[in-house]
């Protein structure tokens, strides 16, 4: 039966591979929206922090939490709903880029937010979670676009 | 290293669609293939059973509430042979690009 393939056909056969693997792909990337969604309430947690106010701290926490839960519940049930990555396309690579984006977003906050207010700087949680969350919005596609061409470079068949 | 194997399961193209999907998922909706190679039920229900009785594809049957939801995977039987028939398909291209070459 091989022997009736012609290489075009192979080639697209091969074609349509990739592609449909790249759909399963684009469907668990996280929208840009999730990554300012939660900029802005690392934002509204630290405006609550530095109020030092009770009231303001059971204000801002349950927005925290609540629109926490709905923007990755959204993010995870779609992806539960419709199809759950395979496990081999993320690798070292991916991890380690996970590992450096998490690491620059909370350890980036917090020291600038101690920096802050070593200085006397007022409202230091509140400046320092602005500067993470501008970094969270514009870093957070940039991350995804690296896992998706990582996990693309480790569909079957690709060009390794 | 994988054994380049050609697959006529595999290969028509309905399936080879449905494996595509499930090659880079570890569970895959039903409603989602469907919609997503453009298949009826009772379509897609009928390529997952051929699948399913070459022992290629797992079907998982459950419930979230009240709503049935069917799932599919494919088994590691099922992912060898899918990675035989890619590396199959590279090698009918890779002979041809050979073959057009010119030679010395």
């Amino acid at each position: 039966m091989s022997d009736e393939v012609s290489p075009a056909e192979a080639a697209q056969a091969l074609t349509d591979i990739q592609l449909r693997q790249q759909q399963v792909i684009d469907l668990a990337t996280i929208p840009v929206w999730y990554w300012w969604a939660v900029g802005a309430l690392m934002v509204v947690l630290a405006v609550g922090v530095d109020l030092h106010s009770p009231v303001a701290i059971g204000l801002t926490v349950p927005v925290f939490v609540v629109g926490m839960l709905a923007a990755t519940g959204w993010v995870v049930g779609r992806a539960f709903r419709h199809a759950q990555l395979r496990n081999g396309l993320m690798d070292g690579r991916a991890v380690a880029a996970i590992l450096v984006f998490d690491a620059i977003i909370v350890g980036g906050t917090i020291g600038l937010a101690f920096g802050l207010r070593a200085a006397g700087v007022g409202h230091p949680a509140t400046l320092a979670s602005v500067a993470g969350g501008l970094v969270m919005g514009v870093g957070g596609p940039v991350l995804m676009r690296r896992l998706r061409a990582i996990m693309l470079g480790n569909r079957t068949g690709a060009a390794r | 290293m994988t054994v380049p194997r050609f697959d006529e399961l595999i290969h028509s193209p309905t399936r080879l669609a449905i494996v595509s999907l499930l090659a880079a998922s570890e569970w895959a909706d039903f409603s989602y293939i469907r919609d997503t190679v453009e298949l009826s039920d009772s379509a897609l229900s009928k390529q997952l059973t051929t699948l399913e009785q070459a022992g290629y594809a797992e079907i998982r049957k459950g419930f979230i509430g009240k709503r049935p939801r069917t799932s599919a995977r494919l088994t590691v039987q099922g992912r060898a042979a899918f990675e035989q028939h890619v590396a199959a398909l590279q090698q009918i291209v890779v002979r041809s690009g050979a073959t057009i070459l010119p030679s010395g």
